[in-house]
């Protein structure tokens, strides 16, 4: 063991996998991650590429604790999910991961500060806080001026912006981002993945599961996904897998 | 210090709230319309609960003012088919009956009433004369329009005490103006008119004179023709069983004995049934409005699946999801619950007021309504928030 693999040091990895696997019972029985070794320390901006059918959706689900994992272990921020209830998934959910989705998944008919808040909504806090965060957040990409539009106002590029201001505003450990351009032209792209790299300068480990080679290439590192196993990474660091 | 504490996810009950009223407020029209059905129900029990409430007051209130203790003596039918007699004793005999305090006769007295003496007799407006006891009033509970009642002095004078529908038919609106009518083939003096008897229509189409002057005018033998009788309201049943027996011990077949406020009664017996009808049909569109914010939730839960996985990426636990949409229906079928008690309230208000009744809505209907509204909300959203709950968040977030 050593410092620079980031498990015992004293700020604590973001996330960790260690061998995972997860089958979708069948038959025939889906082996979709056949042992998946990762390490994201705080501060990183990966990607995560691979084309579809590689895995890289059902990995997104157990990174996000959205779906369990086989076998294998997964720690977020030092915690160790394995064994946690469905309701104690939900807390680190709450708390410790930020999700953008291709779709943004914005309720409609409620102003961007809204949904924000949201992001807020199951962490206990008081409403006028969540609203005052929110605020923050929206001024964090840009988007003070159309705190209350609704999203059906907004342009695309805008409309995931808000969803980038409702995955920062619980100030997670990591922010999970789905194809988050998939749904946006060049410009848009161009700015979003600007935005990311601002956020992430600032502190914001970001991972950012992707099919598209052009958004990959610009991240400073990059893990490929074929087959259920991690094929290529940017910066080896498998190496825990064997820890 | 954080890492060894699993963090937890918490959503205020205020914040239900606010989630389920949003949800709401997004779909305005569906959820106006799906709550329209519970609207529908809860009107319909609250304004049937109501009218029939405040019209049984008026009838109550009726019958309490008139009391349910006036019994009627007539003269029936004898054996022979012929309209029979009360004998002459039937007064004195049935003032004997123990709980018995007042009894009025009345003896029908043959002749025409008319205005004048000029009037074409053939023209009669279907008055009829009475000779009456004084205490007419009394046994009845009738009041004076106008004028007084026949006294101990001026009945045995030609003077006459006219019924509602008689004064109106002569022309004669009050007993000031010294009012002579020509009462069978004599002038009579008008000294007072009465207000419709509830309890006896017939006397309202009377002139009423008194026994003596019958006698000494008229040449009218004073056989009483019908008694109203007052008797203490708990022994009532009792006094009814014996009459006919002490009016005519002889031939107790003759006598028809009859209770006024017996009418009233089948009058309120009549709208309970109606009320317990339309209670049914109430029940039925409250079902049916049940049903219909179960279908519109199902619908919901199915079209907001994205919605679901998002809430639950962002830390929904299960029973969060079930709350938001248990609160939803709860929340629909309360604003359809209140709703339909205040149009119920309006609707028996407006009718009641155009029945010149008392405005009565029973606090359980209003209290009723309103359960019941809650209740088929956590009915009805019961199975689709389950349902929105046990969808797992991967199969919530798939757009395809």
């Amino acid at each position: 063991m050593n410092a620079t693999n980031g498990i015992n040091s004293h700020e604590p990895n973001a996330l960790i996998l260690k061998n995972v696997v997860k089958e979708y019972p069948g038959p025939p029985t889906v082996r979709a991650l056949a042992g998946v070794s990762l390490l994201v320390q705080q501060g990183e901006l990966l990607g995560i590429i691979g084309a579809s059918g590689s895995g890289k959706s059902t990995l997104l689900h157990v990174m996000g604790t959205l779906a369990k994992p086989t076998s294998g272990s997964i720690f977020i921020d030092g915690l160790e999910t394995a064994g946690m209830s469905e309701s104690e998934l939900a807390g680190i959910r709450s708390h410790k991961i930020g999700f953008i989705f291709q779709e943004f998944f914005l309720l409609p008919g409620v102003s961007a500060v809204a949904n924000v808040a949201n992001g807020l909504l199951y962490s206990g806090i008081k409403k006028t806080e969540r609203i005052e965060r929110s605020l923050l957040a929206l001024q964090k990409v840009g988007l003070s001026h159309r705190s209350n539009h609704h999203p059906n106002e907004m342009s695309g590029g805008e409309q995931q912006r808000v969803a980038v201001a409702r995955a920062l505003v619980n100030e997670p450990t990591f922010i999970l981002a789905d194809e988050p351009t998939g749904n946006l032209d060049s410009k848009s792209t161009e700015s979003l993945m600007k935005l990311f790299v601002e956020l992430n300068q600032s502190g914001t480990t970001i991972v950012l599961i992707t099919h598209d080679l052009e958004v990959s290439r610009s991240l400073p590192r990059c893990v490929t996904i074929k087959d259920g196993l991690v094929e290529s990474d940017s910066q080896l660091s498998q190496e825990i897998a064997h820890a | 210090m954080h890492r060894n504490t699993s963090p937890r996810s918490h959503l205020k009950i205020s914040d239900i709230f606010l989630v389920g009223i949003s949800g709401l407020l997004t779909r305005k029209v569906r959820a106006t319309l799906s709550a329209l059905g519970i609207t529908i129900g809860i009107a319909a029990v609250v304004g049937v609960l109501g009218l029939s409430e405040s019209g049984n007051a008026d009838l109550m209130r009726e019958l309490d003012s008139l009391g349910t203790n006036l019994l009627t003596v007539e003269a029936g039918q004898s054996f022979g088919q012929e309209q029979a007699e009360l004998p002459k004793t039937a007064t004195s005999m049935v003032k004997r009956i123990g709980p018995v305090y007042e009894v009025a006769s009345v003896s029908r007295v043959p002749g025409k009433v008319l205005r004048n003496e000029y009037v074409d007799t053939g023209r009669t407006q279907g008055i009829t004369i009475f000779a009456t006891d004084l205490n007419l009033l009394n046994a009845q509970r009738g009041e004076l329009a106008s004028g007084t009642f026949l006294q101990e002095a001026t009945s045995h004078f030609p003077n006459v005490v006219l019924g509602s529908v008689a004064a109106e038919r002569l022309g004669i609106r009050n007993a000031s103006g010294n009012h002579r009518i020509w009462l069978a083939g004599q002038w009579f003096s008008v000294v007072g008119i009465v207000k419709p008897f509830p309890l006896a229509a017939d006397l309202d189409r009377a002139a009423l004179i008194g026994y003596e002057a019958a006698e000494r005018f008229i040449d009218h033998e004073g056989t009483p023709d019908i008694l109203y009788i007052r008797a203490e309201p708990e022994h009532i049943l009792d006094v009814r069983s014996v009459l006919a027996g002490t009016v005519n011990p002889e031939h107790p077949e003759e006598v028809s004995v009859g209770r006024a406020s017996d009418v009233l009664e089948a009058k309120m017996a009549a709208s309970t049934t109606f009320t317990n009808l339309f209670l049914g049909l109430g029940a039925v569109a409250l079902i049916v409005g049940g049903i219909g914010i179960a279908n519109v939730m199902v619908i919901s839960v199915i079209e907001r699946r994205n919605e679901i996985g998002l809430r639950r990426a962002l830390g929904a636990t299960k029973t969060h999801i079930a709350m938001q949409f248990i609160t939803e229906a709860l929340l629909l079928s309360l604003i359809g619950g209140l709703t339909g008690v205040a149009v119920g309230a309006l609707i028996t208000a407006i009718y009641a007021t155009i029945q010149g009744w008392e405005i009565v809505i029973p606090a359980l209907a209003i209290y009723g309504g309103i359960v019941v509204a809650l209740f088929l909300g956590v009915l009805a959203g019961l199975y689709p928030s389950l349902r929105a709950a046990s969808l797992a968040p991967t199969e919530a977030l798939r757009t395809t």
